[in-house]
């Protein structure tokens, strides 16, 4: 069918899609279809290594079968659990794809634009359901960083305010400067081969402070 | 000329093609409004076609706007604040044209796990939860899990408000999950969660099947919180200000409507029939009764009140996301709580003679990062 196809730019082509088989998760409510869509998606290239419906811990399954990617129906009912294992990050988040029966191809385009990742099962080319994976994986990859990154934030300021109440808590209790007292802090972790961070916290702890 | 002889037609062409507004919701009581909106005709006496649509997941309504498939949304408070930030990777520009109900969450906790607190009056209180977590971690107990129905949802910060403000960490202490309204009583019973917080009538069918028992509703927390929206996709809002101001004078008008007891019992039949029909009338009206199981009437579902967005409102929840560290730190204000707009509220507020509501209550003050 000569329709516009969004899942196919250039970018996506470039991506050597037989070099390596994709481990997916299949989540479908409806057992026949979930027939059909693992069909296609063995045809794409894929190893459909669960097909689950209804399941009641997604995030054991996810860990059990070491799925890469999930595969879910734009309407199945998992789909909140999907989202919060991908929101709460150390649950075993994995890209989530999505697939409707039917669209037209201007939504599907419009749902790539938004970040949703999907693809249409009615009429579609199996070649054309991996690149759609790709792309989600790319996706899911860089937010991952973004993710980190913004742990990785929180956990620093959250340093600096240990450090921050543990020198205060010197200059308080043996009247020290606050120069003085960032040394003294410094000196004990350095003493101790631990990070400033940690002696803040072990020296709040002892002194009741925390 | 042939233009000249078609030109008697032409008034009529002026008029705006009607487009059916596409309006998705979950089956939920705090539906009501849009649901009772159509089943009264009430879309229809404002010149509008609705196709309302009963959708299985948030993530699904989310996507469904984000991607032109809905041009409308009854959606979690939270919800738009996420999109604007485009949170795990999802981007929209929503209009929230108005609030959908006060209150109508409950935390429900496993019938063991009730007994192991002891004998208490709801609302239960924070401090007593984190020492029953802290007694177990003590005997070597598995950490406790609870479940809300959706990462960006006012359940979700609201019940890590209450356990932090019991001087838990959530993300430490607990292990909090995420499961559908719908599978949280068989969750319960089956042993997988400890508890939820999640809209009615859901907390009430715990009870009423005997596997859960309410603790608190989230009124306790936040007397009369904003819950759910009415968010438009911002260019349809823009595109046809003049659909989304009658669709948002409808809601206001079925909220006048749910607001009268005379109309309860039709609310309750209205809502078994189109969105729980697996459930008893009783369990389905303990929300507009104010939590029926024994909770006190201090917070009951209200919606002609919770009708104006209001902004300052919104803030409390994205003071949430940072401090859970769930957005990203360069996120403004002002661009996270732009979709709270009031024009649309005023306008179609006007046209109904709706007063403004007072300012129900103020959020609950902000814990200290160390708590």
């Amino acid at each position: 069918m000569p329709r516009h196809d969004p899942c196919l730019s250039n970018d996506v082509l470039s991506v050597d899609r037989r070099a390596t088989t994709l481990r997916v998760l299949l989540v479908d409510s409806d057992r026949e279809r979930a027939a059909a869509v693992e069909q296609g998606l063995v045809t794409a290239g894929c190893t459909v290594v669960a097909v689950a419906a209804g399941i009641d811990d997604l995030v054991q399954r996810v860990r059990d079968t070491g799925a890469e990617v999930i595969v879910c129906g734009l309407d199945d009912p998992s789909r909140d659990e999907l989202e919060g294992m991908r929101a709460l990050h150390r649950d075993e988040p994995r890209p989530v794809v999505l697939f409707a029966e039917k669209a037209e191809p201007e939504q599907i385009e419009a749902a790539l634009e938004a970040g949703v990742a999907a693809y249409v099962v009615e009429g579609m080319a199996p070649a054309r359901v991996r690149p759609v994976m790709e792309v989600a994986i790319r996706r899911f990859r860089a937010h991952q960083k973004l993710q980190q990154e913004l742990a990785a934030a929180r956990s620093d300021l959250e340093e600096r305010k240990l450090v921050d109440r543990a020198k205060a808590l010197l200059m308080r209790r043996d009247r020290l400067s606050e120069p003085e007292a960032y040394r003294r802090l410094r000196r004990m972790a350095m003493d101790r081969g631990k990070r400033l961070a940690a002696i803040a916290a072990s020296l709040l702890q002892e002194n009741g402070a925390d | 000329m042939p233009l000249d002889s078609d030109s008697p037609v032409r008034p009529a062409l002026k008029r705006p093609v009607l487009r059916t507004l596409r309006i998705g919701c979950v089956p939920l009581t705090d539906a009501a409004p849009l649901l009772v909106a159509e089943e009264l005709g009430l879309f229809d006496s404002v010149g509008l076609r609705v196709a309302l649509s009963l959708e299985a997941s948030w993530a699904a309504i989310r996507d469904k706007l984000a991607f032109g498939a809905l041009d409308a949304a009854h959606l979690l408070g939270p919800l738009p604040l996420a999109l604007a930030a485009g949170l795990d990777g999802v981007k929209a520009k929503l209009t929230v044209a108005a609030g959908i109900g006060a209150n109508g969450n409950t935390i429900t906790l496993s019938r063991p796990l009730a007994e192991a607190l002891g004998r208490f009056t709801p609302p239960l209180a924070a401090s007593a939860f984190a020492a029953l977590v802290r007694r177990r971690d003590g005997a070597g107990e598995r950490p406790l899990t609870l479940a809300v129905v959706f990462p960006y949802s006012s359940h979700n910060y609201l019940l890590r408000y209450w356990l932090a403000s019991g001087g838990l960490d959530p993300d430490r202490d607990l292990r909090l999950v995420t499961v559908p309204p719908p599978m949280v009583a068989q969750r319960l019973q089956d042993g997988l969660i400890d508890g939820f917080c999640a809209g009615e009538p859901w907390g009430s069918q715990a009870a009423a099947l005997g596997v859960g028992t309410i603790a608190l509703s989230s009124g306790d927390i936040w007397p009369n919180h904003p819950e759910k929206v009415l968010a438009f996709d911002a260019a349809y809002a823009a595109q046809d200000p003049e659909s989304a101001i009658a669709c948002t004078a409808a809601l206001i008008a079925a909220t006048r409507w749910l607001e009268e007891p005379a109309n309860q019992a039709e609310a309750v039949r209205i809502l078994q029939r189109r969105a729980f029909p697996g459930l008893a009338a009783p369990t389905i009206a303990a929300a507009f009764d104010g939590m029926a199981q024994g909770l006190p009437q201090a917070a009951p579902l209200r919606f002609r009140t919770a009708t104006l967005p209001r902004r300052e409102q919104a803030a409390w929840f994205l003071r949430q996301m940072r401090r859970w560290g769930h957005v990203p730190a360069g996120l403004s204000d002002s661009a996270a709580l732009a979709p709270w707009r009031q024009d649309i509220w005023r306008a179609a507020a006007a046209r109904l003679r709706e007063p403004e509501p007072p300012i129900a209550s103020q959020p609950p003050a902000d814990l200290p990062e160390t708590a």
